[in-house]
């Protein structure tokens, strides 16, 4: 392990900013340092998922590596995206403001090499269909924690169906209250409480969806 | 239907002292907005029309055979008389106003508290602070902070008026946020976290210096009324979110010295678990005798019965979402279950996993009422 891994996997920023700082004005390859630092919140994002890790770690790290590339990002001159293994349209459902479960999950699928499009909370269906449209994304995760907000994850769901393009969307619904009788209310593929394991079902997903 | 040989406040009681009541009791946990919803009412109506909102939560009340007395006997607040006492409330959106007239209250989190308020919370102490600095919370006027804290007091207190002139009892008088779920609120979850690991010095010293004056309001809710518990609100520091060395530091002994303060003084504190504390059970068996532990379904209140059966009294935890898209035989079988093993010895109130929602469907609610009425646990 690096020292840059090692201060991202350990929590340090200080000594994270430090040596990238001191790497950058050593002349090195700014691309490379990125690679380092994708692969310290990669390992972060694995301990998370083995619940070695947990929630502030996934924050603190997410943080260090924003700061990092804050300082990386001047010095690139192409493009830095890499490629990602899909596309997901994820977003907390009408009527509904929380945003952390939506949150947790968002961190680890852009770990795991999703392109996430998140499109925050209180989002109308007509919105979610819209971003499918637009971005093509094959699986649609939601979130709600009160449960009247089932209601809304129903009518998008419906919004979805209405558009024609039901068939091609696998729907993932999750949060705190999230059980399998409001999967099958909604019309969802799948359901889950935890969001390691939301990850896992939307790789499979990919896997489905690209056969 | 079992006999019943005790007064509700009886069976709530020795459940709390760990002995076996004649039945299990229950206490759905704030049914006000289930009622009115119930009833035909808008979630602004039950917000501000109050006559109709009261007379819908009684009348549901009777309708599903009465209960072992209501927890919070409507929506308002009741507040020490003092500005600091009243701002360190989190504001919510309100339905009508802030939401969709037919939304329910939801909390309105913002970065309220800034990185440096840490400091200033520690040097000047909690109320100097808010007495400074209160516009920070709430753009009012002191004077108008103050009127509308005292409108919301005698509401709480006419709405248990309610429920003790019939007969029912009520049960909490005041409710606090713990100093982490407090700064959390106020700072953000993202915000506060990385306190954690930027400033966890200045963050700590801020706690020490509310953590008195917030037993002390506390114990000046209690004194407005002779409701004897006070709801401990937390959520934000148990093992969902934080390793443990986090909640040794920042949780545990703040939790610890606020229970402690509150049984000397005779007051039944309610530590309301919201989200997983699995992880953070075993300490629970040092919070002093005389707490209930209330757990909302996502802690393992099974595994909370093996780690703290014989030491703490455990609440809850029908889901939410079983009370709104469950069958009334799905309830009664996690109903009964829980009576069976949770209540297996006493100590155990069966209640919903947080809140009653909104949208539960009757039925439901009264089967897991039904429950605690009918059903014995074995052994």
């Amino acid at each position: 392990m690096s020292e840059l891994v090692d201060a991202i996997v350990s929590l340090k920023e200080e000594e994270a900013l430090e040596i990238v700082r001191y790497r950058l004005e050593a002349g090195e390859e700014p691309m490379s340092l990125v690679e380092e630092a994708r692969g310290g919140i990669t390992i972060v994002g694995e301990r998370f998922q083995s619940k070695e890790y947990f929630l502030s770690e996934l924050i603190m790290s997410g943080e260090i590596f924003k700061q990092v590339m804050s300082l990386i990002e001047p010095k690139l001159t192409g493009d830095i995206r890499t490629e990602t293994i899909g596309n997901i349209v994820l977003g907390t459902v009408k009527g509904d403001i929380h945003n952390i479960g939506k949150d947790i999950v968002a961190s680890l699928l852009r770990i795991a090499g999703f392109e996430v499009f998140d499109l925050g909370t209180d989002v109308a269906p007509q919105t979610f269909v819209e971003k499918l449209l637009e971005t093509g994304a094959p699986i649609l995760g939601m979130s709600a924690l009160v449960t009247p907000s089932f209601e809304s994850m129903k009518d998008t769901v419906k919004a979805i169906e209405e558009e024609g393009i039901r068939d091609k969307i696998k729907v993932i619904i999750g949060g705190g209250m999230v059980i399998k009788q409001i999967k099958d209310y909604v019309g969802a593929d799948a359901f889950t409480r935890d969001a390691a394991e939301g990850v896992a079902i939307c790789k499979e997903f990919i896997e489905v969806t690209q056969k | 239907m079992i006999r019943e040989t005790m007064t509700p406040q009886q069976r709530v009681q020795a459940a709390i002292d760990l002995r076996v009541p004649d039945r299990v009791p229950v206490l759905p946990l704030q049914t006000h907005f289930f009622a009115c919803r119930y009833k035909g009412l808008d979630g602004y109506e039950m917000v501000r029309d109050v006559e109709r909102a009261r007379q819908a939560h009684i009348e549901v009340f009777y309708e599903l055979g009465g209960f072992d007395g209501q927890v919070i006997p409507g929506i308002s607040y009741i507040f020490p008389r003092t500005l600091p006492g009243i701002v360190r409330e989190p504001l919510f959106k309100i339905p009508g106003i802030d939401l969709p007239r037919d939304s329910i209250i939801q909390h309105d989190e913002r970065e309220i508290l800034q990185p440096e308020d840490y400091d200033l919370i520690a040097d000047l102490g909690w109320k100097a602070f808010a007495e400074k600095y209160y516009n920070k919370f709430n753009p009012r006027t002191a004077p108008e902070i103050l009127a509308w804290g005292e409108r919301q007091t005698a509401k709480y207190i006419e709405d248990g008026e309610v429920w003790t002139e019939r007969g029912v009892p009520v049960y909490q008088g005041g409710e606090i946020y713990s100093p982490l779920m407090f700064f959390s609120m106020f700072r953000t979850l993202q915000q506060f976290t990385l306190d954690l690991y930027r400033r966890p010095d200045r963050v700590e010293a801020a706690m020490d210096a509310i953590v008195d004056d917030f037993i002390q309001y506390g114990i000046e809710q209690v004194s407005l009324t002779s409701y004897p518990w006070v709801m401990l609100v937390l959520e934000r520091g148990g093992s969902f979110y934080y390793p443990l060395k986090i909640f040794e530091r920042f949780e545990w002994p703040y939790m610890k010295k606020m229970t402690e303060a509150w049984v000397k003084v005779g007051i039944t504190p309610l530590l309301h678990f919201d989200q997983d504390w699995t992880l953070n059970l075993p300490y629970f068996k040092e919070l002093p005798k005389g707490c209930i532990c209330e757990f909302d379904s996502a802690t393992d209140i099974f595994k909370a019965k093996e780690i703290l059966g014989g030491k703490q009294c455990i609440m809850g935890d029908v889901r939410a979402s079983l009370l709104t898209h469950g069958t009334p035989d799905e309830v009664v079988e996690y109903c009964n279950r829980l009576i069976d093993v949770v209540g297996k010895g006493g100590g155990f109130i069966l209640s919903s996993g947080c809140y009653v929602p909104v949208d539960a469907k009757f039925e439901n609610v009264k089967a897991m009422i039904d429950c605690a009425k009918t059903h014995a646990p074995v052994g």
